[in-house]
């Protein structure tokens, strides 16, 4: 392996195999209780149950096709288009908002990373209760509108602070070249400015989509059959029909999939965007 | 509104001028719909905490008859009081578990080389997991019959109890859980400090003669203490908001002793339908949380770098 030696870590090549050694051995422990989960969606009830636990067995899809012939894929599908519409609403609003502040002359900081800290930290239920009495009255319980509009709570601001720190990074030049040949605003900004910031916004198109997919409180309370998301789907397979481990682990890491894949895209911003508000990326 | 741009000379200001209304007509939308979806429902949980807003009593809706009964009743509640030393007791140790734990794999993993590289994207996997399925995974693990700690357990003749129907144990094993879930946040904020520590530091403290304890006592964690402060305080106003992993391991349970703040107003809004007690929680407790926000800005400097 390449070795250039580093801080603390300045040990002979002996030390270093070890140190590898060590932290593989930490690596497999950390991720046990998630392989683990992975195993067991491809076990048979009798496997999951065996009083021998079973790392060898004969794997099978039975969970997987019956949460498929259940109610799953329409939890799922709800699932993704709120967390897709959502996305899509805090970009469009947020992304011209974003550039805007970062060009204007105003300096907005404080008031704009206190409005989104404060989103962000604020207990989920303090945005709850007012929701869910609206809601009411506005029949928008157990709906996909619901709760997207929800999700906006959080998703905006991020929108807003993540982008305005691209847009501060991004050189302005092009967009002054483009001013100067005539091109209006609205033109600099859909097609000089947005097409340079590809690898911004996709970045914090999946942080959003993440959030919103991960969300389990919001859908609980202000869902019940209709808009339904996955992961408050895959809980109820543990209160009404009784106990179905196989179906929980299938369900489980169906809803983990698609965070996983996403989440080692944007690895680098994961913590940017948990710390939105106060740290700068 | 508009406060005038620095005066510009190679450019009329007409321009300038049409510039910063093309601005304040991108930004107003975003301002008018973030006004609406936030800071209108929190006015409105605000106000709610002054009725005894009950659902299965219509008439209690807007009724300011007695605006402080909520607050005077939060301050002789019993078991308020016991969520929030449970609360305490559940913040303090998992806080402390994943900074403890979190600046140990960042020293170990602090070394250039493609394997620890790979190995460290490993080391993200249980943050970005959804909180339920982390939930999941350790509801499998704690449930006896099907656990295989337990199995291994039963190989060795020991007897132990059901974490999570034990109440001696069953909050250390929401904490377990927690902590399994949040050191690689800890991790990575402290790795990243780590890679700017500059080798003079460690190089001087070498050739005094100090050993890999000192240096790591008297070099690293000075050089860390800012770092360590803010990640702290992420993670304690995060486990204010405790939520997935209580409702599925415990449900509060045994008794109340897993019963977090966040929880029993949940369970009062939503299982007792008491809605104006809870929002009157619910403002204590997001006041806590604007509190420690405003920390973290004394701390980080208003949206400035960590370090």
């Amino acid at each position: 392996m390449p070795s250039k030696s580093q801080s603390v870590g300045r040990a002979s090549s002996r030390d270093r195999a070890l140190l590898i050694g060590l932290v593989i051995v930490l690596a497999t422990m950390v991720m046990f209780p998630f392989v683990w989960l992975l195993l067991m969606s491809f076990k048979t009830d009798a496997d999951i149950l065996s009083t021998t636990p079973k790392f060898i067995f004969t794997p099978t899809f039975d969970n997987y096709s019956a949460l498929w012939q259940g109610n799953f894929p329409r939890s799922f599908l709800n699932s993704a288009i709120v967390s897709v519409t959502s996305t899509a609403l805090a970009m469009v609003f947020g992304v011209p908002a974003a550039y805007a502040l970062s060009r204007m002359s105003i300096r907005a900081e404080r008031p704009l990373s206190l409005l989104i800290l404060c989103s962000r930290m604020a207990p989920p239920i303090a945005f709850t209760i007012p929701y869910f009495l609206a809601y009411r009255y506005m029949g928008l319980t157990d709906t996909r509108t619901g709760l997207i509009l929800i999700y906006l709570t959080f998703n905006l601001a991020l929108v807003v602070w993540l982008m305005r720190s691209f847009f501060d990074s991004a050189p302005r030049s092009l967009e002054e070249a483009a001013w100067i040949d005539g091109a209006t605003m609205m033109q600099t900004f859909l097609k000089v400015v947005l097409p340079m910031s590809g690898p911004g916004l996709a970045a914090t198109a999946i942080l959003c989509f993440l959030y919103s997919w991960n969300d389990f409180f919001f859908a609980l309370i202000l869902t019940r059959t209709g808009a339904q998301t996955a992961p408050v789907a895959v809980v109820n397979f543990m209160n009404y029909e009784g106990w179905e481990w196989g179906k929980i682990a299938a369900g489980g890491v169906l809803v983990m999939l698609p965070v996983l894949l996403f989440s080692i895209a944007v690895r680098k911003y994961l913590v940017r965007g948990m710390t939105a508000g106060a740290v700068k990326g | 509104m508009t406060i005038p741009a620095t005066p510009n000379r190679r450019r009329p200001d007409s321009f300038l001028a049409r510039r910063e209304r093309f601005f304040w007509w991108l930004l107003l939308p975003t301002l008018a719909v973030l006004g609406v979806v936030t800071l209108l429902p929190m006015l409105y949980l605000f106000v709610t905490s002054f009725t005894p807003l009950n659902l299965t009593r219509p008439d209690t809706a807007w009724d300011f008859s007695d605006p402080f009964v909520n607050y005077r009743l939060i301050g002789e509640d019993r078991r308020l009081i016991d969520s929030m030393w449970v609360q305490v007791k559940l913040s303090f140790w998992s806080v402390l578990l994943q900074l403890a734990i979190g600046f140990g794999f960042a020293l170990l993993l602090n070394i250039r080389s493609s394997v620890m590289t790979a190995l460290r994207t490993l080391f993200l996997v249980p943050m970005v997991l959804p909180p339920i399925v982390v939930a999941i995974i350790w509801k499998v693990l704690y449930t006896p019959d099907i656990s295989p700690f337990w199995w291994v357990f039963a190989q060795f003749g020991w007897d132990v109890p059901s974490l999570i129907t034990d109440p001696n144990w069953a909050l250390t094993a929401i904490i377990i859980a927690d902590t399994w879930q949040w050191f690689p946040f800890t991790m990575l904020m402290i790795l990243a400090a780590l890679q700017m520590l500059p080798d003079e530091h460690l190089e001087a403290a070498r050739l005094d003669g100090a050993n890999a304890w000192q240096l790591t006592w008297y070099v690293i964690l000075p050089f860390l203490r800012g770092v360590l402060v803010v990640a702290g305080l992420f993670r304690l106003i995060d486990s204010i908001k405790a939520f997935p992993l209580i409702y599925i391991l415990t449900d509060g349970g045994p008794g109340s002793v897993t019963e977090v703040t966040n929880y029993y107003s949940f369970l009062q809004a939503f299982n007792f339908s008491y809605l104006g007690y809870s929002s009157a929680i619910t403002v204590i407790m997001v006041a806590a949380t604007v509190v420690l926000s405003w920390l973290v800005f004394r701390l980080v400097g208003w949206g400035q770098n960590a370090e």
